[in-house]
């Protein structure tokens, strides 16, 4: 779901600095009201070393394959934290694997960093009682991991189809982009499983790990 | 002479229908060039099959030379026009992923192709990294390691 360098008119590219740079500024502030703004940092870096390499690990779904975004996972663990890190984890992975690109990072972090504190603000909200049932935490969880993709999946789809070049058969690259949402929707079901497990875990093993805080 | 104008007359229908007949008939000129194959591929290996091919020329980067679709294997061959030297961009696009590449077509080329009259087909592949798979892997370790090592960096910072 990495948008590459050179598909994005340039308007769009620097809405998406100026998008990405708004957002940044804003996880920072968040983050600085902390009492100890390191804390987490250990935390967010091992997230970002996880983040970087899932991009690498595919998982063949036809007729393509796709790689784990962990974005709702991240959103979840790290709260703020996470806007920065998925930032240096794209700035990463389209240096080194040339995924995505660096004048599309601006729109690809925007389009995966807010899903991810969104995800971490539905968490929260869903956790706001004094104590929720096992079952219907698992669900937000699920729900935020996999809504959390989902939303990417639909900005990296509206963003795509409202830039098709006019040089390209429009039709053609339109239903190749429809028919990827049933990937993504696979992909949907698989993160928010995939998250529901890592904190289930982490609960059990190391549960200090997910105590960030409250937005 | 009566005879010989009789004769003339008769030949023309004749001719004309040779004429039609050969209309109807099949042609093949070949001639030996300089052509360029690109292999698109997703990041997973699997072909890029049925996706959109842009090529632009040094000339006129802005407009598109040519433009067609990749077959099932992904592949898709063009022919630049040989007076056309410098750096030929390839954009390969489906459901929004795709990649860019420059293929340098240089004077010496040219010549070289020219003089032993020969076809010649350059090979380029859309991986624009065109790491292997060990180096990647030893790039994904080594940017792990810098994540690892700042998380331990922060950690000695908090237990001190």
């Amino acid at each position: 779901m990495h948008i590459p360098d050179g598909f994005l008119p340039p308007t769009v590219a620097i809405a998406g600095y100026a998008i990405t740079g708004g957002a940044t500024w804003f996880s920072v502030r968040q983050i600085r009201q902390d009492s100890d703004p390191t804390a987490n940092i250990p935390k967010a870096a091992l997230l970002t070393a996880a983040f970087f390499v899932a991009s690498l690990i595919h998982i063949p779904i036809p007729p393509s394959s796709i790689h784990l975004v962990l974005n709702g996972l991240m959103g979840i663990i790290l709260g703020y934290y996470a806007f920065p890190a998925i930032l240096i984890g794209l700035f990463f992975q389209a240096v080194m694997f040339g995924h995505g690109g660096i004048s599309s990072l601006g729109v690809n972090t925007a389009m995966m960093g807010i899903p991810a504190l969104l995800a971490y603000y539905g968490f929260w909200w869903s956790q706001r009682g004094k104590r929720t049932p096992p079952l219907w935490r698992k669900i937000s969880v699920f729900l935020a991991g996999g809504g959390a993709l989902l939303l990417s999946a639909a900005t990296f789809v509206i963003i795509t189809i409202t830039t098709i070049p006019p040089e390209l058969n429009a039709d053609l690259e339109r239903n190749a982009i429809y028919a990827s949402l049933i990937g993504y929707s696979i992909q949907a079901l698989i993160e928010g499983s995939f998250t529901v497990m890592v904190i289930v875990f982490l609960e059990r093993v190391k549960p200090e790990v997910l105590k960030v805080s409250e937005p | 002479m009566r005879y010989l104008l009789l004769g003339v007359l008769t030949c023309v229908p004749v001719l004309a229908g040779m004429g039609e007949a050969v209309a109807h008939g099949s042609n093949i000129e070949y001639r030996q060039t300089e052509a360029i194959q690109i292999t698109a591929k997703y990041d997973s290996g699997t072909p890029m099959g049925e996706a959109q091919v842009t090529v632009y020329s040094p000339d006129d980067p802005a407009t598109p030379w040519v433009q067609g679709v990749t077959d099932e294997q992904g592949n898709f061959t063009f022919v630049p026009d040989p007076d056309q030297r410098g750096n030929w961009e390839v954009k390969v696009r489906q459901s929004g992923h795709g990649d860019i590449i420059s293929i340098p077509l240089e004077e010496q080329e040219a010549e070289t192709a020219s003089t032993s009259e020969s076809a010649t087909i350059t090979q380029a592949t859309t991986n624009t990294t065109g790491y292997s798979p060990l180096q990647k892997g030893v790039m994904a370790v080594v940017g792990v390691w810098g994540c690892v090592g700042t998380a331990l960096f922060f950690l000695r910072k908090k237990g001190e």
